[in-house]
C-alpha cells in the first residue's frame, strides 16, 4: 500500500515539475496538490510501519520546487505578445493589394461620405 | 399583443438599414483571449480590433481589421498570427472586400471574398497549403442572400444596432458567409448588466449569440454572450464562448480612438 502511494506521489510530483516549466504552469497546481496528498498518506503509513521516509521527502522536495516555480511565474511573468513584424508587414501588403482590387469594383451605388480622421492626440485609454 | 411584438421586432430589425453612428476611423480595441484549461482560465492570445480608412480613386472605405496573436510563451508551442479584414462602406457598413489570413502552427489558409451586392454573389478565392507545403488557389463564385455580410463587418454591424430601442428577448438574425457557406447568427438581447472591466465598471447590453444549424457554438443560452457598453460607442468589453473543444473568454484591455 505504501509503495503504491509513493509511486503515485512520484508520478504526480514529476508531472507537476514538468508542467511548471511549460506555459501550462498554471495547471501544475493540480498534480502538485495530488502529490502532496499521496505523499502525506505514504508518510502516515511509513510512520505507522516505521519504514524509511527518504522517498517521501523526495516527493515533497519535487512538489515544492514545482510550486515555487509556478508561483514565481504567476507573479513575475506578464503576458506579452511576441514578434508582430510579420503580421504588420502582411497588413501593409494586404492594404496595397486591396486597393487594387477595390479600384476594379463598382462602388458607385453607395454614398461614401466619411468624416475626417479624428485627432488621436489627447485621446487616452478609457 | 401581437402588434406590440411586431413593432418591437420591426424597430430592432430596422437597425439593419441604420446609418453608422458608432464606428469611427482610428478606433483600436485590444482584448485578451483566454481559454479554459482544466478549470483555469489561461491567457493565450491578444486580439485587436482596429478601424482605418482606405482611399481609392472612386471612394473612401472604412477598413476593419481584426488580428489575433498568441503571447510569447505560447509561440514555440502553437503560434497564431491571424488577420481578418473587411472593407466596408463607412455609412452603412456594407462589405465590399473581405480577407482572412490564417497562420496557426503549420496551418495556413487565406480566404478572400469580393462582394457583388447587385448580383447577390461573392467571388471567392481560397489559398491553402497542401501536405507537401505547396500553396494552391481555388476560385469559386458563391451565391448569397441579400444582406449577407462577412464575419468582421457583422461584428461591427451588431455594435451599430439601436439596442437601446430593443426590449429583452428581442432577436435578430444575421446572414454571414464563412468558408464559402452561408450561415445564420441569431443575436438575442438579454438585458442590461453592470460588469467590471479594465475600462472600469460599465453598464452593458448583454447579448446572447447562437448559430442556426451549426455546431461551432455549443452550450445553452448563457454560454455564448457578448457584452457591449450601454453608451453611444457600444464597445465590446467582454465575450464568453463555448466551442466543441472547450470554452473561453475575451476581455477588453484598452480602447482608444472611440467615435463618441
Amino acid at each position: 500500500m505504501r509503495n503504491i502511494f509513493i509511486v503515485l506521489g512520484f508520478i504526480a510530483a514529476i508531472l507537476a515539475l514538468i508542467l511548471s516549466v511549460t506555459p501550462l504552469s498554471q495547471i501544475s497546481y493540480l498534480p502538485a496538490i495530488a502529490a502532496i496528498i499521496f505523499g502525506c498518506i505514504a508518510f502516515y503509513i511509513s510512520k505507522r510501519k516505521k519504514s524509511p521516509k527518504k522517498p517521501i521527502q523526495l516527493i515533497f522536495l519535487l512538489t515544492i520546487i514545482s510550486l515555487v516555480l509556478t508561483t514565481y511565474k504567476v507573479i513575475f511573468n506578464t503576458a506579452e505578445v511576441g514578434n508582430l513584424e510579420e503580421l504588420e508587414l502582411k497588413k501593409e501588403t494586404s492594404v496595397e493589394d486591396s486597393k487594387e482590387i477595390l479600384e476594379g469594383l463598382d462602388l458607385d451605388e453607395i454614398d461614401f461620405e466619411i468624416e475626417e480622421l479624428p485627432q488621436l492626440e489627447g485621446l487616452e485609454d478609457q | 399583443m401581437r402588434h406590440i411584438f411586431f413593432i418591437a421586432i420591426l424597430m430592432f430589425s430596422s437597425a439593419q438599414f441604420a446609418q453608422n453612428n458608432t464606428i469611427g476611423t482610428g478606433e483600436k480595441l485590444t482584448f485578451t483571449a483566454s481559454y479554459n484549461m482544466s478549470g483555469l482560465m489561461t491567457e493565450i492570445a491578444q486580439v485587436t480590433m482596429e478601424t482605418g480608412q482606405v482611399k481609392t480613386s472612386k471612394a473612401t472605405l472604412l477598413h476593419l481589421k481584426c488580428t489575433a496573436a498568441t503571447y510569447t510563451k505560447w509561440d514555440s508551442f502553437f503560434k497564431i498570427r491571424d488577420l481578418y479584414e473587411s472593407y466596408v462602406s463607412p455609412t452603412t457598413l456594407i462589405p465590399y472586400l473581405y480577407k482572412r489570413d490564417i497562420n496557426e502552427g503549420n496551418y495556413y489558409k487565406f480566404m478572400q471574398y469580393t462582394f457583388s451586392h447587385k448580383t447577390n454573389s461573392v467571388k471567392s478565392l481560397m489559398r491553402k497549403k497542401n501536405g507537401k507545403g505547396v500553396i494552391y488557389d481555388t476560385n469559386s463564385n458563391v451565391k448569397i442572400s441579400a444582406g449577407t455580410k462577412d464575419i468582421v463587418s457583422t461584428i461591427y454591424h451588431i455594435r451599430n444596432l439601436d439596442i437601446h430601442k430593443a426590449t429583452p428577448g428581442d432577436t435578430q438574425s444575421f446572414k454571414v458567409i464563412f468558408d464559402n457557406a452561408e450561415m445564420v447568427i441569431n443575436v438575442r438581447y438579454v438585458g442590461k448588466e453592470i460588469i467590471t472591466t479594465a475600462l472600469g465598471k460599465k453598464e452593458c447590453y448583454k447579448l446572447a449569440l447562437s448559430l442556426k444549424n451549426k455546431n461551432v457554438l455549443k452550450g445553452g443560452v448563457n454560454d455564448n454572450l457578448l457584452y457591449l457598453t450601454a453608451d453611444a460607442n457600444k464597445v465590446p468589453v467582454y465575450a464568453k464562448f463555448k466551442i466543441p473543444v472547450g470554452n473561453g473568454e475575451l476581455k477588453i484591455k484598452s480602447a482608444t480612438g472611440l467615435k463618441n
